[in-house]
C-alpha cells in the first residue's frame, strides 16, 4: 500500500516535469541559470527553439534575482562538475574566473571571427579570456550619465562642467546635483572605474602590470569623494542602484550614474520625470574620452555538460538577432549585437538607443582577472574610505594599488 | 539497549559533525600560517570583538531591566510578554531591510524623527558614515536580541525561591540589598548561559551586516563571518576559508567558554 503510493506520487512528479510546455520526453534536458523571467522573453524564445528542435528540451532555472547569489550557484556546481548546467548563462565578471578554473570550454571553433565582429565589441572582449573565447554575448549593459533635459540644455562633457553645472542647478534637499551608486560593493568599481577611465587612468596596463597608483588616478577619486556632501547628497555612500533611481526618478537629482534599465522605468506612465531626461556618456577631462563600465551577460558552454552539442545548439540559436530581439522587447534588454541598434522596430519603441550605442561602443571591461573578485574588493574598501573622509584620495589609491599587486604576486 | 541509542547518537553526531570538521580542518592544514600574518582578518576581528563587546553588555544590561519588570505582577503581563519577544521572533535579514529603510538618508523614519525634534537640521546618512554605521548595526542587533536575554533571565527569576525574599525582607533588607545579595548571585548560572549563547551569536554575525551595510563603509562594519563568506565564496578560496574558520570556530568556543566560566564561577566564591 505504502509502496503504491510512493509509486504514486513519483509517477505525478515524473508527469509534472514532462509536461511543462511542449517539452518531449526522453530528449536530453539542456539547462541555464537567470533571474526569474518576469517579461517572459526566456519562455518564447525557449518554446521557439523547441519547436524547431523536438530533440531537445531546454530548461531555465529562475533563480534568485541577485547576481552574486547565482554566481555562487553556478560556481558550486561548476566545481562539483554535477551536469546540472550544460549551459552558463554569466556575467561579463566571471568570465576570467569561471575560464581560469578550467569549467566552460573554449568557443574558439565555434563562433570563428566573422561572426565575433557582429557582435559589440567590448562584449566580445569582456567575454575573452587569454586569447580565447568563452562567452557569446546576449545582452549588453554599460553605465551613463542620465540628465534632466528641462534642466540642464546639453549634457557636460567634462568632470567639471558635470560638477559646476550640478552645483548651480541643485537645491538640496528637495534637488541634488548628482546621485551614483557610492555604497562599498561592486556598483562603487562600477562608477569609480568610470571616472578613472575619463580621467586617463586604468587599474592595470595591457601586460597585467598594477598601474593604479598615478597621479590621474589620484586626481579621479580626489573629483569623485569631492561630490560627496557637496553636489550630491552624504548618503550617496549607501547607495546602489535602485537608490539612486528613486531619488533622481521622484525628480529629486539633476544627474545620475546608473544602468540603461532606469530608462525604461524613468519614462513610464506616472514617472514624474517622464519625457524629461536624456542619456550621454558619462564626462571626462579634456584630452581624454568618455567611458563606460561594461556589463551585460552572454552564454557559456559549462566543460561538464552532458549534452554539449544540444546545448551549443540552443546558444546559437538564442543569441541570433531575431531572439536577442525578443528578450528586448519582452524585457527591456539591451542587445549585444551592433545590427539591432538600426533595427526600425527597436528604435521606433528606444528612440534613444541611437544614444546608447555610442555609450556602448566606448564600454570597456572591468580588470579581466581570475582574481577580479578580490581586486575589486580592495577598490572598494579604499574607494568607500575616501568617499567617507577615512582616507585622503592619495592614501587610498596608494594603498589600493599596494593591496592590487600583494594579490596579483600572490 | 541504553548503549545502542548512545553508539546511534554518537555515530550521527561524528558523521555530521566531527568528520566534516575534522575534513575542513585537515584541509585548510597548510594555511594556517597564513591567517596569523592576514592584515584584513586583523581588521575585522577588531571589527567583530568592538560588535560583540558593545552589543553583548547592552543586551544584558536591558535584558536583565526587562527580566525584572516582566517578572513583577501587573494586568495583562502575559500579553505583554508575548509582545517584547516579536524582535526575536522577527527573521533577521527581514528585520534587517527595515532597519535599513529606517536608516535611510533621504527617507528614512530615524531622520524624520531626528528632523523634526530638531535634533538635526538635516538628514544624516546613518548608514553612511563609519561610526554611525556601526553604532546603526549595534542598535538594531540589541533591539533584536534583547528579548532572548530576557526570556532566560526571566526563568533564572522564576527559579528563585520567593521565600529568600521574604526572609530578606523580615531582616530588614531594601529593595537594592535584596537584589544584590539574592537575585544576582542566583541569577547567575543565567546570566553566564545568555552570555555564552549571545557571544557566540555575536561574534558570528553575519546576515544583520550583510544586508545593512554589506561591511561598508570603509569595511567599518566588515566582520569576521562576512570575511569568511568572502573568501570561500566570493574569492573561492576554500582551503584557506577552511584555514579561517577553524581558527575563528576556536577563538569563538574560548571567548565564550572564558567569559561564560567567569560569570558562573563568581557565584561559587
Amino acid at each position: 500500500m505504502l509502496m503504491k503510493r510512493w509509486a504514486l506520487l513519483g509517477t505525478a512528479i515524473a508527469l509534472m516535469a514532462t509536461a511543462a510546455c511542449g517539452k518531449t520526453a526522453g530528449a536530453p534536458i539542456v539547462r541555464f541559470l537567470d533571474r526569474p523571467d518576469t517579461g517572459g522573453g526566456w519562455k518564447e524564445i525557449i518554446s521557439e527553439f523547441e519547436a524547431a528542435n523536438p530533440d531537445i528540451n531546454v530548461e531555465l532555472v529562475e533563480g534568485p534575482a541577485s547576481t552574486n547569489a547565482r554566481e555562487d550557484m553556478y560556481s558550486l556546481s561548476l566545481s562539483a562538475a554535477d551536469g546540472t548546467y550544460d549551459i552558463v548563462y554569466m556575467d561579463v565578471i566571471w568570465v576570467p574566473k569561471f575560464a581560469a578554473r578550467g569549467w566552460l570550454q573554449s568557443l574558439d571553433h565555434r563562433l570563428p571571427p566573422v561572426e565575433r565582429e557582429k557582435f559589440l565589441p567590448g562584449d566580445i572582449r569582456g567575454s575573452t579570456y587569454q586569447g580565447s573565447l568563452y562567452r557569446v554575448p546576449m545582452r549588453s549593459d554599460a553605465g551613463m550619465l542620465y540628465y534632466r533635459t528641462d534642466l540642464v540644455a546639453k549634457p557636460p562633457e567634462t568632470f567639471e562642467e558635470l560638477a559646476a553645472t550640478a552645483r548651480r542647478l541643485q537645491k538640496p534637499p528637495e534637488l541634488w546635483g548628482v546621485v551614483f551608486q557610492g555604497q562599498q560593493y561592486e556598483g562603487l568599481v562600477c562608477a569609480f572605474l568610470e571616472v578613472l577611465w575619463g580621467f586617463g587612468a586604468d587599474v592595470l596596463d595591457a601586460d597585467g602590470n598594477v598601474v593604479l597608483d598615478s597621479p590621474e588616478a589620484v586626481r579621479a577619486l580626489t573629483w569623485l569623494s569631492g561630490l560627496v556632501g557637496d553636489v550630491a547628497p552624504g548618503g550617496v555612500t549607501t547607495y546602489q542602484e535602485e537608490d539612486a533611481r528613486h531619488l533622481f526618478q521622484e525628480g529629486h537629482a539633476v544627474f545620475m550614474r546608473n544602468w540603461p534599465y532606469v530608462w525604461t522605468l524613468a519614462q513610464q506612465v506616472g514617472s514624474p520625470v517622464a519625457g524629461k531626461i536624456g542619456i550621454a556618456p558619462m564626462p571626462h577631462v579634456p584630452g581624454q574620452r568618455g567611458a563606460a563600465t561594461l556589463g551585460g551577460w552572454g552564454f557559456g558552454l559549462a566543460k561538464s555538460a552532458r549534452h554539449p552539442e544540444a546545448a551549443w545548439r540552443f546558444i546559437a540559436f538564442a543569441t541570433q538577432p531575431e531572439q536577442q530581439k525578443i528578450l528586448h522587447l519582452r524585457g527591456g534588454a539591451i542587445p549585444a549585437r551592433r545590427d539591432l541598434f538600426r533595427d526600425p522596430e527597436i528604435l521606433k519603441a528606444s528612440p534613444y538607443y541611437s544614444d546608447l550605442y555610442r555609450i556602448l561602443l566606448a564600454a570597456r571591461p572591468r580588470p579581466v582577472h581570475p582574481k577580479y573578485a578580490q581586486i575589486s574588493n580592495a577598490i572598494q574598501v579604499h574607494v568607500s574610505a575616501a568617499l567617507v573622509g577615512a582616507e585622503s584620495p592619495d592614501e587610498a589609491i596608494k594603498r589600493a594599488a599596494q593591496e592590487v599587486r600583494g594579490i596579483l604576486g600572490r | 539497549m541504553s548503549y545502542g541509542y548512545v553508539a546511534l547518537a554518537a555515530v550521527l553526531l561524528i558523521c555530521v559533525i566531527a568528520l566534516p570538521l575534522a575534513v575542513a580542518l585537515v584541509g585548510g592544514a597548510t594555511h594556517y600560517g597564513e591567517v596569523f600574518s592576514d592584515r584584513e582578518l586583523g581588521k575585522v576581528a577588531f571589527n567583530t570583538a568592538a560588535f560583540a563587546f558593545a552589543s553583548v553588555s547592552l543586551e544584558m544590561c536591558l535584558g536583565l531591566l526587562f527580566a525584572i519588570v516582566l517578572h513583577q505582577t501587573f494586568l495583562l503581563r502575559g500579553i505583554v510578554r508575548a509582545i517584547a519577544l516579536i524582535p526575536w521572533a522577527l527573521p533577521t535579514a527581514v528585520m534587517a531591510m527595515s532597519w535599513k529603510w529606517i536608516f535611510n538618508d533621504s527617507y528614512g523614519v530615524a531622520n524624520d524623527l531626528a528632523i523634526r525634534l530638531s535634533l538635526v537640521g538635516h538628514g544624516i546618512a546613518w548608514l553612511g558614515r563609519p561610526g554611525a554605521a556601526f553604532a546603526a548595526i549595534v542598535l538594531a542587533d540589541v533591539w533584536k536580541t534583547t528579548p532572548f536575554v530576557t526570556i532566560i533571565l526571566l526563568a533564572g527569576l522564576q527559579s528563585i525561591p520567593r521565600d529568600l525574599y521574604d526572609a530578606m525582607s523580615i531582616d530588614g533588607a531594601g529593595p537594592l540589598q535584596r537584589f544584590r545579595l539574592v537575585t544576582l548571585p542566583l541569577l547567575r548560572p543565567s546570566i553566564a548561559l545568555a552570555l555564552t549563547f549571545r557571544l557566540i551569536q555575536a561574534i558570528g554575525i553575519f546576515d544583520l551586516v550583510r544586508v545593512m551595510t554589506g561591511g561598508g563603509p570603509a569595511d567599518s562594519t566588515k566582520t569576521v563571518a562576512l570575511y569568511i563568506y568572502d573568501v570561500l565564496i566570493s574569492y573561492g578560496m576554500p582551503e584557506y576559508g577552511a584555514a579561517l574558520t577553524g581558527v575563528v570556530a576556536l577563538a569563538t568556543f574560548l571567548v565564550a567558554a572564558t567569559f561564560g566560566a567567569l560569570a558562573r564561577g563568581r557565584a561559587r566564591a
